[in-house]
């Protein structure tokens, strides 16, 4: 029952961390407040934040999978 | 003026969208006198129906009018959406699926539902019921001016611009009106499907024709700064709207519906994690804002409406000069049908909120009946009351409806979001400082305009902060004030 508990808070602190991380990055809005690298003639503000959309869906999958299968309801 | 071919194909598309809406009233049927029936599809929604039926909230007029009209009008901070859009299931996935549980256990269907239950406080949950029913109207009246926009589109040419205009907004107010009357909200999930399917196919093909026949480095150039990236400036307005609008979306009661109705927490959680995934249609429909301006003939069409209002017409007019007419004719049934049908969901979790939370608190004993035809008035006298938010704000500036809804609904943050944390809060703290977050957020947005005509939900503070989002400032208010004042009342409740 304790490891289970353990388990249990070892993968809310993982899930926590891999929810958190879009946040963390797209709130330090400096780092992407420029034009170069361009992708395709599009500057870098946009492309950046666009990828970010698909990495927040990966990490917040991968949460979600691990809370739902190790963590609770 | 869109060739009878086109119009021909939005006729008959919008036909089998009313079809779509009556068959889905049948579809998975179970017993309609049961609440969590009528409002929830009976909690049976697997991973995939959950995904198009929140995702469904994402795709409105916000999202194809608004944003892409302010991207092009003012220039890269309305991009923010995008970063919104990116974070918010970050909050969803763990917040839905709890409220979820709890609505579950205690027969809860509306947030403030959860609130007279959580807190003991008829009061609270009245007030934030009322507040919800405000906070929706500006945005109803946002997917009313996306509906416009395609329509005098559409009609243009057949009269002068002010008569197309007035026209418009009649037809839209109408339809509006009759489908929210006569569809239910279990008519929408099918809808929303067909809706989603119609934009996402249209989004499509407009950016790979625009691409090709345009590209970046095309409707770049001359720009200025502002359109490459924000502003050194900006960037507290920047993180101060996209952090506001993702932790807002969730305290719309029309968004609430559509978790709820997911077959368990699980699922809702596996659902909203992938939802950032909807988010690309939007970011590239943003970017229309900034492609429109390499295309001639879309620049010389739009050049016929003045300023305030041109930026509305980005991208209807971008489509029309880049598309064939029937799939311009397809492209702009999913621009309007994706005005009406959260426009019609919105209405009807006012009137839910009108009947359940307050009516019926009042007066407990009415009857079903007359429940029901209550509901149904009401939910076409709001839209009747939204029509007057549609000019609160010049038409290029439509996105400001949004983030004023934002402001007031932000105020229900401490009793719903710390409500699923904690029961330590106290209620008349909670109230008070709701009161005081509306209070100064209406007060800040006089200040922000020079108390003359709404432009900006922008407050500028001084030159090295820059503008910031006034939905935060209200909020730390509100938050100051329930957290100090839930502290002083600790001693004396006796919990």
């Amino acid at each position: 029952m304790s490891s289970n508990n353990s388990n249990r808070k070892v993968v809310s602190i993982i899930a926590g961390i891999l929810t958190f991380m879009p946040f963390l990055f797209l709130i330090m809005v400096p780092t992407y407040v420029k034009t170069q690298p361009e992708l395709g003639g599009l500057p870098f503000f946009y492309w950046y934040q666009m990828l970010w959309l698909f990495l927040a869906a990966i990490l917040f999958f991968i949460a979600a999978v691990l809370w739902n299968r190790f963590g609770g309801d | 003026m869109l060739s009878s071919y086109g119009l021909a194909v939005f006729l008959i598309l919008f036909a089998v969208f009313i079809v779509l809406g009556f068959y889905g009233r049948r579809w998975r049927k179970g017993d309609l006198t049961k609440i969590d029936e009528w409002a929830l599809g009976g909690r049976r929604f697997g991973v995939f129906v959950v995904w198009f039926l929140v995702g469904a909230d994402l795709y409105t007029a916000y999202t194809f009018i608004a944003i892409p009209s302010s991207v092009f009008s003012i220039g890269a901070i309305y991009y923010y959406a995008v970063p919104y859009v990116a974070v918010t299931f970050g909050i969803a996935m763990w917040a839905m699926p709890k409220l979820w549980k709890v609505s579950k256990e205690k027969g809860y269907v509306t947030a403030s539902d959860f609130i007279k239950g959580n807190f003991n406080s008829r009061s609270l949950a009245i007030l934030i019921a009322f507040v919800g029913i405000i906070a929706e109207l500006p945005y109803i009246a946002l997917q009313i001016v996306g509906m416009f926009s395609v329509l005098t589109v559409m009609l243009y040419g057949i009269g002068n611009i002010k008569f197309i205009e007035d026209v418009s907004l009649i037809i839209a107010f109408i339809i509006l009106a009759f489908f929210t009357y006569f569809s239910g909200l279990r008519g929408a999930t099918l809808n929303a499907i067909f809706k989603d399917a119609l934009i996402l196919l249209s989004v499509a093909i407009v950016i790979v024709v625009a691409l090709m026949n345009i590209g970046f480095s095309k409707a770049f150039t001359n720009l200025p700064l502002k359109y490459y990236h924000i502003l050194p400036l900006q960037v507290n307005a920047y993180w101060s709207l996209f952090l506001m609008s993702a932790l807002a979306l969730y305290l719309y009661p029309h968004a609430v519906t559509g978790s709820l109705s997911a077959k368990s927490p699980k699922t809702l959680r596996t659902s909203q994690s992938l939802l950032p995934l909807y988010g690309v249609g939007l970011a590239l429909l943003a970017l229309f804002g900034i492609l429109v301006r390499g295309d001639s003939s879309a620049m010389s069409f739009l050049s016929n409406f003045p300023l305030a209002s041109r930026g509305t017409y980005v991208v209807p007019g971008l489509i029309f000069y880049t598309l064939p007419s029937p799939l311009v004719g397809m492209a702009f049934l999913g621009i309007f049908i994706g005005g009406l049908v959260p426009a019609s969901i919105m209405a009807i979790s006012q009137s839910n909120l009108l009947t359940r939370n307050i009516i019926k608190e009042i007066k407990p004993n009415i009857s079903s009946k007359v429940e029901t035809q209550i509901a149904k008035i009401s939910a076409v006298l709001f839209i009747f009351l939204a029509l007057g938010f549609v000019f609160m704000f010049p038409l290029s500036y439509s996105v400001q409806l949004q983030l004023l809804g934002g402001i007031i609904i932000l105020q229900t943050l401490p009793s719903l979001f710390l409500g699923l944390i904690t029961n330590r809060l106290n209620k008349y703290a909670l109230m008070a400082g709701l009161l005081a977050g509306l209070a100064t957020g209406i007060y800040w947005m006089e200040v922000a305009n020079k108390f003359g005509p709404w432009t900006t939900t922008l407050l500028p503070i001084n030159n090295s902060v820059g503008p910031i989002f006034i939905g935060f400032l209200a909020l730390m208010v509100n938050l100051a004030i329930v957290l100090i004042g839930s502290v002083i009342a600790l001693p004396f409740s006796k919990k």
